[in-house]
Parts: C-alpha cells; structure tokens; sequence
C-alpha cells in the first residue's frame, strides 16, 4: 500500500516538476480562459440581470474546454517523449500510474480554477468565494479529471487525437457539468440546502463510480 | 466464409413478415387516435425501435466487460454488431419522436429530460464509431471500444437523473407535455398492435444482430489474411 | 368535442424517415458483404500463389 502511494506521488512530482520548468499547460490553460470568458461575455451580453443566472454556466464550460486542453497536453506529453513506456515498464502498479495522473491533472484544473474565480469575481463584480462553490468545484473536477484521464490516454494513442478527447469526453461527462452547473446556481443564489444536496450527491455518486471504473480498466487502456 | 445458416434464411424472411404485419397493424388496423389524429401511429414504431436501441445499448456495456476479462476477439465483434444496429435504430426513434412532437407539442425539439438523454447517448454511440476509427491495431482497437463502451453504459442513467434534476426549475411545458405522453390511453386494437410492434423490432433486432455479427467475423478475417499476405 | 386534427402529412413522413434509413442500413450491409468477399478472394489467391 504504501509502494502504490509512494508510485502515485512519485508520477505526481514528476508532473509537477515538469511542469514548473516548461509551464507550458497551465499557461495554455490560462490563457484559454481568458479568452473564454471575453467570448461568453460578448456572445451572451452579460448584463446584471442575466449574470446572475448564467454564471455558474459560464464557469463551467470555462473549466471543461480549458480541462480539455489540460488533459490532451499532459497525456500528449506523455506519449510524445515516450515517457509513457518508460512509465509502464516501472515494476509498480499501474493503477498508480492512472492516480499520478489524475492528481497533476487535478492540480493543474485547481490551480486555473483558482485564477479564473478570482478574475471572474473582479470582472463581473460578484463575490464568488462562496465555500458552497468551492466544494461543487472540487467535487466536479474530481469527476471530471477521472474519466478526462482515462479518456486522454485512449485519444493520444488513437490516430485522431487531437480532435478525439473533447468528443469522447463531453458526452460521458455531462452528468458532472449539468449538476455542477445546477448546484453551483443553487449555491450562488443562495438556494435552501434540501434542494441543493440532490445535485450534491449525483457528483458524489459520479466520483465513486466512475473513479472506481476508471481504476479497473486503467490496465487495458495502456496495455501493450 | 461459411454459407448463410439455414436458421439465419429463415429469421431473414420472418424479419420481413413481421415488419409488414407490424406496419399493416400500425397504419391500417389500429384505430386512430382522437387527439392527435394519424401521426400518433408513429409511435408504435418509435417504441419498437427505442426499445431495442436500448437493449443494443444495453447489451454492449456487458459485452464490453466480457471482452475485458476474457480479451477474447468474439465479444468485440458482437459488441461492434449491437452498437451498430443500436445507433440505426436510435437514430429513427429520434427522428419519429421528433416528427411526433411537432404537432403533439408544437415543437421539433424540446430539452426534456427523455429526449435530451435519447440525444446524448446517441452521441456517445457516435464517439465510440470515431473513437475505433483512429486506432487501428485491431485488438487496441477492441479494448478501447469496450471501455468505452462500458463508460457510455454507465453514464446514461446518470445523464438521465441529472438532466432530470435540472429541469424540474422550469416544469411548465415540458411537465404538460409528458403528463400527456403518460396519459395516453390504449384500446385493445392500440394495444395489440404496440405489442406486436415490440416483437417485431425484437425479431428484427436478433436476424440484423446476428447478420452483423456474420459480417464482422468476415471483416476480422480479411484484416488477418491481409496482414498475413502483405 | 374538438375534431380530429389532420396529421397524417407528420406520419407519412415519420415512415418514410423510417424506411429509407432502415433501406439504407441494410443496403450498406450487403454492400460491405460484398466488397468483403471479394477482398477475401483476391487475399486468398495471393495467399496461394506464395
């Protein structure tokens, strides 16, 4: 238990490590956002009025395109270098490969998360550090990261890998974007709790299951 | 490749015969429906081929495991058959509801919480088709079909409930709308020819499935010889 | 009581949507068929001539 841990954090430092010297994701990442927010602002007239409810919609289409980006890079990376092999031929469990991963992924989305809710804020005049919201953030990236990742490592070994990722993860992550986006409303407007914690827990059911699956399969989607 | 199994000839002509009675009983003998007139007759149909979508559908998500644990070439070939005759069939329930919303609801289109799941599960089929298209080591291939065919199963019923949470904010229209759909009442003709109408798609669905089957073992043959010769 | 709407127009083309495409899906199978087994018979020729 302890090697799996020690494997999943020693993947994780890599990526970091990697990452602080090329910072070339979560600028991308960055970046991306940015410009996501001015195109909704223009696309959709965000007026006081409408703010208030397409808010939490707008955030999350920002996180989900600029996650997509994430992801694609850092298993591109992977692939590219062919670090991936050298990753597979460790004598440690691959699952700890698949949890490295998700945890540098994860990070990466927090720490753009973390740019995004501040900017947003000071863009649009709304105090976002509600610690509802947070909790729907973390609880979302977590499903969203877990099959981001595993999806990921199937697109960048396909042919058509750039445009792959989004397609195959949109659809099967629309459960966590539709009560994301519901709860994180609910929380912003300051919604009773009872009917809130139906959102709450289909992502709660979402991480289980699909970080769960994603875990038993990992094997077969890098296998040689 | 071994000739047609006599079995399989015969489910080929029933396939017809039931596809015919099924729309002789739809079109012709079912009474029609007061309130919305002939277009109602689509539904039979519109059932018969959204219950075997989903049972494709269905059926893919347990052939996907199978062929995880036993990485055995059969249960990819089956899985591809049913998702394929899955996606057809989806397709046409789609189009028939839409066709039947248009003058029951006024509208092509609504974002209810049937037709929304109905729209993004075939997305995810569609994916799947694009997904094995850019991979093509064959047994690669296999194992990213069934794992993502296994994801698709199991986020349908979520997309579902979560779809139904966000709507119940606005359940005006739509709320009516499905009150309506759930209160349509059957007579005994309607009745029949509904029943028959879900065996037929079902024979239907075995003689297409087990033609599609046939065809993938011929294509998973020729890829073999063809790496073999060249 | 309202009359019965005429909406036979939406049902003639539910149907025709319906068997068109279903047409189509079967006519694509036979032509895979097809085109298989000739691939499948050249293949085999070559096989042999080797």
């Amino acid at each position: 238990m302890t090697n799996f841990l020690q494997a999943t954090f020693a993947v994780f430092r890599k990526d970091i490590t990697a990452e602080l010297r090329s910072r070339e994701i979560i600028f991308a990442m960055m970046v991306f956002s940015m410009l996501v927010i001015v195109i909704f602002n223009f696309a959709l007239e965000l007026d006081p009025a409408t703010r208030k409810e397409v808010t939490s919609g707008v955030l999350w289409a920002t996180f989900a395109f600029a996650g997509t980006l994430g992801l694609n890079r850092s298993m591109a990376v992977e692939k590219d270098r062919g670090c991936l092999d050298g990753l597979l031929l460790a004598p440690v469990d691959r699952s700890a490969i698949y949890f490295g991963k998700v945890l540098s992924n994860l990070a990466f989305m927090f720490i753009v998360e973390a740019f995004v809710l501040p900017l947003y804020s000071a863009l649009y005049n709304v105090n976002l550090f509600n610690p509802g919201l947070l909790l729907v953030i973390l609880l979302g990236s977590i499903g969203y990261t877990a099959v981001g990742t595993l999806l990921a490592s199937m697109a960048v070994q396909a042919r058509t890998r750039d445009v792959l990722l989004p397609i195959l993860l949109f659809p099967i992550a629309i459960p966590v974007l539709l009560s994301a986006v519901k709860a994180s409303t609910g929380f912003l407007n300051g919604v009773e709790m009872a009917e809130i914690w139906p959102s709450l827990n289909l992502l709660i059911v979402y991480d289980v299951i699909f970080t769960a699956v994603a875990f038993m399969v990992f094997d077969a989607v890098v296998e040689e | 490749m071994t000739p047609k199994p006599t079995l399989l000839k015969v489910l080929d002509y029933l396939s017809v015969i039931v596809l015919i009675i099924a729309a002789y009983l739809a079109l012709v003998y079912a009474p029609t429906e007061q309130i919305m007139g002939d277009v109602q007759r689509v539904f039979y149909f519109h059932i018969g081929t959204a219950w075997v979508g989903l049972l494709g559908f269905v059926l893919s998500a347990i052939l996907g495991i199978a062929y995880l644990v036993t990485k055995d070439m059969k249960w990819d070939i089956i899985e591809v058959a049913a998702i394929e005759i899955s996606v057809v069939f989806f397709f046409i329930t789609i189009v028939l509801g839409s066709v039947w919303a248009r003058p029951a609801w006024n509208t092509w289109w609504t974002w209810d919480p049937r037709l929304t799941t109905a729209a993004i599960t075939e997305l995810v089929y569609v994916a799947y088709f694009m997904l094995r298209a850019g991979v093509e080591d064959p047994e690669r291939r296999a194992r990213f079909g069934a794992v993502y065919a296994l994801f698709g199963g199991l986020s349908a019923p979520i997309t579902f409930m979560a779809i139904r949470l966000f709507r119940s904010i606005h359940p005006v229209v739509i709320g009516a709308a499905n009150q309506n759909q759930e209160k349509m009442n059957m007579s005994g003709d309607m009745r029949v020819a509904f029943f028959f109408a879900l065996f037929a798609f079902t024979v239907i669905f075995i003689d297409l499935f087990w033609n599609r089957i046939r065809l993938g073992q011929l294509e998973s043959k020729v890829e073999q010889l063809k790496l073999k010769v060249m | 009581m309202e009359p019965t709407p005429d909406t036979s127009a939406y049902m003639i083309a539910g149907y025709a949507v319906f068997f068109i495409v279903s047409a189509i899906y079967v006519a694509s199978l036979f032509i895979r068929n097809r085109s298989l087994q000739r691939d499948l018979e050249t293949l085999e020729d070559l096989d042999a001539k080797k």
